[in-house]
């Protein structure tokens, strides 16, 4: 496609009316009067566990097929007028974040919580920061090209339409992207802030190239929702509906489509028709009530720790380890991204605070060069932690008592980048189910994870990168903290029923009724963020399922 | 980080206006909370309760709370009056039950870390020859946190913990209960709640530039010089 010629021309999607179904002066939805209500003991045509980035989607494609779903979600409906604040702590208050225990082990265990895990309908995407990248056409076939982990079953021109819908539907603005399949946005780039103009002078310096997106933030006319006002909280819940999740973008068309969104329901195990081998539905527990939703199909969506989570306390006769578990591989082969952040001090006030926090991004380094001793790579992207988020960095380098107080008090000098960086999959890097249970009487997730020696060095080349971006800009000191972002993987797709959990068309080997649509499915991870590629994934099983006679 | 803990700030930032903890401030002629009228009614609520409604503690003892209020005010460097009670709002949290979102497989519930990281504090004081950590001079006390934070304390109740772990539980809770209150936002000239107002001008591609109501620094200071010259890194 030629790019710039059709920018504003062609973005209003086909197929999804949802940003029509809002209303201008109200963020919540407005159409839930008219929701269907399914009773337990109707056969639907397809359950949903999970309404974020995968079900969300599928739930709205099917539903414009004629499909009867029920989506189950765990947390609540939320009106962004009256549930979400304009405050850090306070987001956490309302229940954004997936924050029951989760047991977390290893070399490098992962603290999980805000920083990659949500709940209530629109999923991890409510509190995402809204970068929304493709994958390379290379992620899909590093076996063969790198010689490491495994190649994806599908290929990047498999999904390569579905990344198109979708840009269209959040809706994605950016400039023009040289990486990976050079590509356009529907949206222009978001005017950046002080604070990302140092870095991204910087990269310059260094020979870097930049580019302000891809950032799914509404940057002009989309129906009724409003452009963005730059408040800078897009982690604590976007209140403008400028900001993209599956609450606003797909789900209001799926409810228009006889769609049943079932908020506040923790679905607790898959059920097998123990004759057939087929799924039958799903036991779930709603206001302290065991409850079984019976369905003619099963897409599990509940991301790299609840989707093998709940597979594993799924067993039953004929899958005595788990659902999908016949070959050990549920809850293996989780993923997270190397996201180390270095902050640098510049003698301006910068005040990172105002603006989205995601505004430019690097690709320049996300495949595999030789030279650099290591396979794949990572990308580079700003952001900007809010005055908790940056005390993380300021103790995180060991200081506390008065100078913590006066690192703090610097806040307004200083900007952040961060790495995005490719990890391996890796079987031991897994979840399992742990003695203690939660209120639901489930099992607790217990999440292992080392990283490999191709995953620590990545990072350190990574993070001499970043040095060299803030030397070249000029910058008086840093401060480094070493974290990690986003969950794949956990449930992976691929060519037999030896090596994956899920075939190409996201179906468990050995249970033709039940789907996994979500990131769980992914064999790798790329160094993108992996919201839009959940989505486009689950663009393309719906595409692959049938029209429901109506 | 030395010894000397005493006074966040030799060099005197003195706020002016409405209230800072230890009045300590870089933009002392400037208060957050005069934006609230630009706050919509959701978020001004969350904020003004945090300010005005302190919970009672009620999830530690009046002994525990006495330890974890003087451990919380050399975290902080909060030696005088006005204080953020970070303490009630972390009591408060774990009252609710606690957690972020994860346990570390070599740490009790965040609930126990608290309560065995007052009993430990409690033991190192006493090998000090203090009663107990709140008792302590401020000299030990530093020293004691100080061995905390390098995960240099030992035997009693901290042989049953990753201390280096706990350590960084109990300083997350600590920051967020402190970093959420308006007071610090306006020590640091964070501009506070944005909805639905937001920004027009953020900075690009003139440095510096700002809202008309965003204040202006008085006193400028580069923390990596200054945290050396007066021994506190």
């Amino acid at each position: 496609m030629t790019p710039s010629l059709f920018k504003g021309s062609i973005a209003m999607p086909k197929d999804n009316d949802s940003p029509f179904l809002l209303d201008k002066h109200k963020r919540g939805l407005q159409n839930l009067d008219k929701m269907a209500r399914y009773r337990d003991a109707d056969v639907v045509d397809l359950v949903v566990v999970g309404a974020g980035a995968g079900g969300g989607v599928l739930a709205q494609r099917l539903a414009r097929k004629g499909w009867k779903v029920v989506v189950l979600e765990k947390g609540p409906l939320w009106d962004p007028d009256r549930d979400w604040v304009s405050d850090e702590k306070g987001a956490g208050q309302a229940g954004l974040y997936w924050t029951d225990n989760r047991i977390i082990s290893g070399n490098d265990p992962i603290e999980m919580g805000k920083n990659n895990s949500g709940q209530g309908v629109g999923g991890s995407m409510t509190h995402f920061a809204g970068y929304a990248p493709r994958l390379h056409p290379s992620d899909f076939e590093v076996k063969t090209r790198d010689g490491v982990a495994v190649d994806w079953p599908i290929s990047y021109w498999d999904l390569k339409d579905a990344f198109e819908r979708v840009e269209r539907e959040l809706p994605v603005a950016g400039e023009d992207w040289p990486w990976g399949d050079p590509h356009s946005y529907p949206h222009s780039p978001h005017p950046i802030s002080g604070a990302a103009y140092v870095a991204w002078e910087g990269a310059r310096q260094y020979g870097i190239d930049m580019r302000v997106g891809p950032v799914a933030i509404t940057n002009g006319v989309f129906g009724n929702r409003p452009h963005c006002i730059y408040r800078g909280f897009c982690l604590e819940g976007c209140k403008v509906n400028a900001k993209a999740s599956p609450l606003i973008t797909h789900l209001p068309d799926a409810i228009e489509f006889g769609c049943e969104i079932r908020a506040d329901s923790m679905a607790v195990k898959v059920e097998l028709d123990d004759a057939t081998g087929r799924a039958a539905g799903v036991t779930y527990v709603k206001d302290g009530e065991e409850r079984f939703q019976r369905a003619e199909a099963v897409a599990v969506c509940g991301y790299a720790i609840e989707t093998p989570r709940l597979l594993l306390n799924s067993a039953c006769r004929r899958h005595p380890n788990g659902i999908g578990n016949n070959a050990d591989l549920v809850g293996r082969y989780v993923m997270v991204q190397g996201a180390t952040q270095v902050a640098a001090r510049f003698p301006e006030l910068l005040r990172m605070y105002k603006a989205p926090p995601p505004e430019v991004s690097s690709e320049q380094f996300y495949e595999t060069d030789e030279d650099r001793g290591f396979a794949r790579g990572f990308s580079i992207q700003t952001v900007s932690p809010l005055p908790i988020g940056w005390a993380e960095h300021v103790t995180a380098e060991g200081h506390w008592g008065q100078s913590l107080r006066e690192y703090m008090r610097d806040y307004n000098h200083w900007t952040v980048l961060g790495i995005l960086a490719e990890f391996m999959p890796e079987a031991e890097n897994r979840v399992t189910l742990a003695d203690e249970q939660d209120e639901y009487g489930m099992p607790i997730a217990h999440f292992n994870y080392n990283r490999c020696e191709n995953d620590k060095a990545i990072v350190d080349f990574a993070k001499g990168v970043l040095m060299e971006i803030w030397d070249g800009a000029g910058a008086e000191d840093t401060l480094t903290i070493d974290r990690y972002a986003h969950l794949v993987g956990g449930a992976r797709m691929g060519f037999t029923p030896d090596d994956s959990v899920v075939d190409a068309s996201l179906r468990v080997w050995d249970v033709e009724n039940l789907f996994i649509v979500d990131g769980s499915v992914m064999p790798t991870e790329g160094a993108a963020n992996p919201a839009l590629v959940i989505m486009a994934l689950a663009d393309r099983c719906a595409s692959l399922l049938d029209r429901k006679a109506t | 980080m030395s010894t000397d803990q005493a006074h966040p700030n030799p060099h005197g930032l003195r706020q002016r206006k409405g209230t800072t903890p230890q009045m300590v401030g870089r933009y002392p002629d400037w208060d957050v909370l005069d934006e609230q009228g630009h706050w919509d009614e959701e978020t001004r609520k969350v904020v003004l309760d945090r300010l005005h409604k302190v919970p009672e503690i009620t999830f530690f003892d009046e002994r525990e709370a006495e330890t974890l209020k003087a451990f919380c005010d050399v975290l902080l460097a909060q030696d005088e009056e006005p204080r953020i009670p970070v303490l009630s709002y972390i009591d408060e949290k774990l009252a609710g039950g606690g957690g972020d979102g994860w346990q570390y497989y070599d740490l009790p519930h965040d609930t126990d870390v608290w309560k065995i990281v007052a009993r430990g504090l409690d033991e190192e004081a006493r090998k000090d020859a203090f009663d107990s950590f709140a008792d302590a001079s401020l000299e030990a006390q530093v020293g004691i946190v100080h061995r905390f934070d390098q995960g240099e304390l030992h035997g009693g109740v901290w042989e049953t913990v990753n201390v280096a772990r706990a350590w960084k539980v109990v300083v997350r809770y600590a920051c967020q209960a402190f970093y959420s209150h308006p007071w610090a936002w306006t020590e640091i000239g964070f501009g506070g709640p944005a909805y639905p107002r937001g920004y027009g001008a953020f900075g690009s591609p003139h440095m510096g530039e700002q809202e008309s109501w965003e204040p202006s620094e008085a006193y400028h200071f580069d923390p990596v010089k200054d945290t050396q010259e007066r021994g506190i890194e």
